[in-house]
């Protein structure tokens, strides 16, 4: 699976990184890093729940 | 308490407190719940499960904000335009251009710059009562930090910040008896706010500042500026939504306390548990009840037909007790975790202001528990009738008094 940040909706509130810090890093500029973009199968539940509770629906995953 | 029994308009029914008895009803016998309105408004769908109410926040083009407004009551043609030109009431693709204007200024990293403005003001604050033993919480605590707060990010000078308190109450107060005027006067003070906002812009346009006036009078959309009209809309957005909603959750969050003394003693004995605390609080008080919600197509929600342009209204505070989602929801947690509430929504038209109110309240609390942790209640609480607001207009209080404490 292959994650997506639509950047024009990320407001940087880093409740992905809370979730999956192996994935997602929020940097001090209110950058979002995707640190891995095609996470293995042991991060599909922490990747999914991300996209669920992204309070700006700005995840997505292309499979 | 049966089906037929339930009226979630009637604002006098919002006057003890949330109706939760109702919502527990609805939830478990009808979570999609045709509700009549009086005179010749249309009813609507009342939405009470959690999942329905992210779902349908999540699905803005289906469920728009814009077609028929947020707001419960249908409005006439000329009123639902003015509406359509706040943020609140736009959807995707407009919604989305308007928001990235502001969406910068109001990222955690940005609301935490504002930490020590918040503190000094909150210290002066409690200053302010301290001495006296007792004060009105709600006015003399909870409503003086969201007002410095959001008119410095927006830019009114802070002589003018009770203004925007009497005309911020009048707008959503309009249900409340003792605020004067009902929707007439609602109207009024909008057209006050906008009047104020185009004074304001002219001032800026000839001296610039760093805020977001002058961020809004240099923005444009697609290439083009904001008309005068839709800055004005801005500034009331703006101004509203981060000072009512901010204060209900700080009473309503003091008045939690007060009422389970063991979960205020956990606080005062692991100030640690204050951020989880702050979401506990948000979960429990919800300040805004409602959103409506119009649908632009036919679609269905749990097997029921719902049909295009019927109104639907989602109700936080019934998602946020939802037994699916929350374990033991009536009790009030200060430990509670995870705690998915969404008080703030979530989507397209998630609280901007949510990171900035975490932190006024985070701020509010900690100094409140450190000068003044014995304070209790020392009159009846009186509250907003309104089925919109979960509001407190009085809250008598008293402490021990303590010296002045110098900011710092």
């Amino acid at each position: 699976m292959k994650v997506i940040v639509d950047y024009d909706r990320c407001e940087a509130n880093a409740v992905c990184m809370q979730i999956c810090p192996e994935v997602f890093e929020l940097r001090d500029d209110d950058t979002l890093h995707i640190l891995i973009e095609e996470p293995g199968e042991s991060l599909r539940g922490k990747v999914m729940d991300a996209v669920r509770r992204c309070p700006r629906q700005a995840i997505s995953v292309k499979e | 308490m049966e089906l037929a029994d339930i009226d979630l308009v009637n604002p006098d029914n919002w006057v003890p407190g949330v109706p939760h008895e109702a919502f527990k009803v609805l939830r478990k016998h009808a979570p999609v719940f045709w509700q009549e309105m009086p005179g010749d408004d249309a009813g609507f769908w009342a939405i009470t499960k959690y999942e329905d109410v992210v779902a349908i926040s999540k699905d803005p083009l289906t469920f728009s904000s814009f077609k028929g407004g947020t707001i419960l009551r249908d409005l006439p043609e000329e009123d639902l335009k003015n509406t359509q030109t706040i943020m609140l009431n736009m959807d995707p693709p407009q919604h989305s251009k308007y928001r990235k204007l502001v969406s910068q200024g109001f990222t955690p990293r940005m609301t935490a710059a504002l930490e020590p403005r918040a503190r000094a003001a909150t210290t002066e604050i409690l200053d302010k009562v301290m001495a006296q033993g007792q004060c009105d919480f709600v006015r003399e605590i909870a409503a003086e930090l969201p007002l410095i707060v959001i008119a410095e990010l927006v830019g009114v000078p802070l002589e003018d910040r009770h203004k925007v308190f009497e005309w911020s109450n009048r707008l959503i107060g309009f249900d409340d008896p003792e605020i004067e005027g009902g929707a007439e006067k609602g109207k009024m003070a909008a057209m006050e706010m906008w009047l104020y906002a185009h004074e304001l812009a002219d001032k800026r346009k000839d001296a610039p500042r760093d805020d977001f006036v002058s961020l809004l009078l240099n923005s444009a959309v697609d290439g083009e500026k904001l008309t005068q009209m839709e800055f004005d809309s801005f500034f009331l957005l703006l101004a509203v939504a981060g000072n009512e909603t901010t204060r209900n959750l700080i009473s309503g969050g003091m008045l939690a306390l007060i009422e389970n003394p063991a979960e205020r003693q956990k606080l005062l004995d692991n100030p640690a548990l204050l951020p989880t605390a702050v979401e506990e609080m948000l979960r429990w008080v919800s300040p805004v009840s409602q959103f409506r919600r119009t649908t632009t197509r036919d679609t269905e929600i749990r097997g029921q037909k719902i049909r295009e342009g019927d109104k639907v209204v989602i109700y936080y505070q019934s998602a946020n007790r939802d037994e699916d989602i929350f374990t033991d929801p009536y009790k009030f947690d200060v430990a509670r975790s995870p705690n998915n509430h969404i008080a703030f929504g979530i989507g397209e038209h998630f609280c901007l202001g949510a990171n900035l109110a975490r932190l006024e309240i985070r701020v509010m609390f900690e100094e409140i528990l450190r000068r003044m942790p014995d304070i209790e209640l020392a009159g009846p609480v009186r509250r907003l009738r309104s089925n919109f607001i979960n509001g407190v207009k009085e809250m008598p209080v008293k402490f021990t008094p303590s010296r002045v404490r110098a900011a710092g």
